[in-house]
């Protein structure tokens, strides 16, 4: 055992690190954003809104990630003729696929508000986003706490597939380590400690939130 | 005020509402009574759109609700309405209720409308319940917010629905006196209840609905409860009225 490997190569790691996060927070904020429009569409009555929303969902929930991620890689080049570079590529991938997850779990929290608040807030004469915007998101996004906080934790720990296209995010920086030095015990073990305690930390974090939330 | 003509709903293929006419001049109190199920919540969410009717037009205000040309949010500013359930914004505190469509569809500051909406509070006598939430409120205080919240919009006509059949009996009398002063004051005003004393009190027109179609309706109160012209209607009557 050499631990020594750790220290000699930490600003490396933790340089990934920075971009993991860098990751998590655009395919977070990003998935929310696009899921939030996506499972509102998905409640349409309009058959031309909730029909193509309904198929994306069902599409890109239907893929492993790591495909989604591999596939945009190898796409876009080709579709907007010059390559997008991996990390916008992996970001790109990462929004989309998210926002299929993030438009159930919207679906699924504007769903358990009852109809009576939409029609208090149309009988005030607030228009549908307004409506939405000010009375149904807000209490939907209350019930929607515990899935968010889950998925999030996901997310982060799936920022990890964007090594399969080269972005230099901590495991990949971890495993260009080892290639060099030859500890895989010790270099993968940090790794799953590092994980280990930002995920716990995350999920107390959003705990805390739903217990703030449900007061 | 409104004139509502020839309407018919259906959910599918069940008919809710068989050609309902009437019409509802300004400054009046009308109620609606009639058995569950008989269409008189319906017919009122089809006056300000919240239901879509199949037949028939509704003009409330001279504007058609249903017209493509009508503005609806800007038509259902002017209509107050008040649900069973209340349907207060559970996170939002009392005041915060009764602000928010004042601010965010007239675009009036947040000082004028929390002084408005303080006044409304002390109009239906609650205004130490200001900053408290509805979980915090007793259902009687809830449904005087809810009216409060509807009179914020200084709406031309208010409609009621049931709103005091989820309330615990010896709330009820609190919420009639704040209806019962409001159409002393001069609001049009339309009441689906069973509230047969409400109706006696103020009522300037009282109509009895059966299976989506007006079975009798009259503008004066003592023979409408004491020589009823249908059987229907004396059969519910004598079913409500102990």
């Amino acid at each position: 055992m050499d631990w020594g490997v750790i220290p000699r190569n930490i600003n490396f790691l933790l340089g990934g690190l920075v971009l993991t996060f860098e990751l998590a927070f655009f395919a977070i904020s990003g998935g929310l954003l696009f899921g939030i429009i996506m499972g509102l569409c998905r409640l349409s009555s309009r058959k031309w809104i909730y029909a193509p929303a309904t198929f994306y969902v069902n599409f890109f929930r239907s893929l492993p990630l790591i495909l989604v991620i591999f596939w945009f890689y190898f796409i876009t080049p080709i579709i907007i003729g010059r390559p997008l570079g991996d990390f916008l590529s992996a970001i790109i991938a990462f929004i989309a696929f998210e926002a299929a997850i993030f438009a159930e779990i919207v679906r699924a929290g504007i769903q358990s508000i009852p109809k009576g608040q939409v029609m208090a807030g149309y009988s005030t004469g607030l228009s549908y986003v307004k409506t939405m915007r000010y009375i149904v998101i807000p209490q939907a996004l209350r019930n929607m706490v515990p899935a968010l906080v889950t998925n999030t934790v996901i997310i982060f720990q799936d920022t990890s597939l964007a090594y399969v296209i080269g972005v230099k995010e901590f495991l990949r920086r971890t495993h260009l380590v080892d290639s060099r030095e030859i500890r895989s015990i010790e270099l993968y073990a940090f790794a799953a400690v590092v994980y280990l305690i930002l995920c716990f930390l995350g999920s107390t974090l959003g705990r805390r939130l739903e217990k703030k939330e449900r007061r | 005020m409104i004139q509502i003509k020839n309407v018919s709903l259906w959910y599918g293929k069940y008919r809710v509402l068989y050609n309902i006419s009437e019409e509802i001049k300004k400054n009046t109190t009308v109620v609606i009574c009639g058995p569950s199920g008989s269409g008189k919540s319906s017919l009122l969410r089809c006056i300000n759109g919240l239901e879509r009717f199949q037949e028939g037009q509704i003009f409330v205000d001279g504007k058609s609700v249903q017209d493509p040309s009508t503005h609806i949010s800007e038509l259902r500013a002017d209509i107050g309405m008040v649900f069973q359930r209340f349907e207060l914004y559970p996170h939002m505190s009392a005041i915060e209720n009764i602000t928010l469509a004042p601010m965010k569809v007239r675009g009036k500051s947040r000082k004028d409308t929390e002084a408005m909406a303080m006044s409304l509070l002390e109009r239906v006598g609650i205004p130490e319940q200001a900053r408290k939430y509805p979980g915090e409120m007793s259902g009687g205080q809830q449904q005087r917010v809810a009216i409060g919240r509807a009179l914020a919009m200084e709406p031309k006509v208010m409609l009621f629905d049931e709103p005091t059949s989820a309330l615990d009996p010896e709330m009820i009398r609190e919420v009639l006196d704040v209806m019962i002063n409001l159409s002393r004051s001069g609001m049009t005003m339309i009441v689906v209840t069973h509230e047969m004393g409400f109706a006696r009190e103020v009522a300037d027109e009282i109509i009895f609905i059966d299976e989506g179609k007006i079975i009798e309706r009259s503008t004066d109160k003592q023979s409408f409860f004491e020589n009823p012209q249908s059987e229907r209607t004396k059969e519910f009557l004598s079913k409500i009225l102990l």
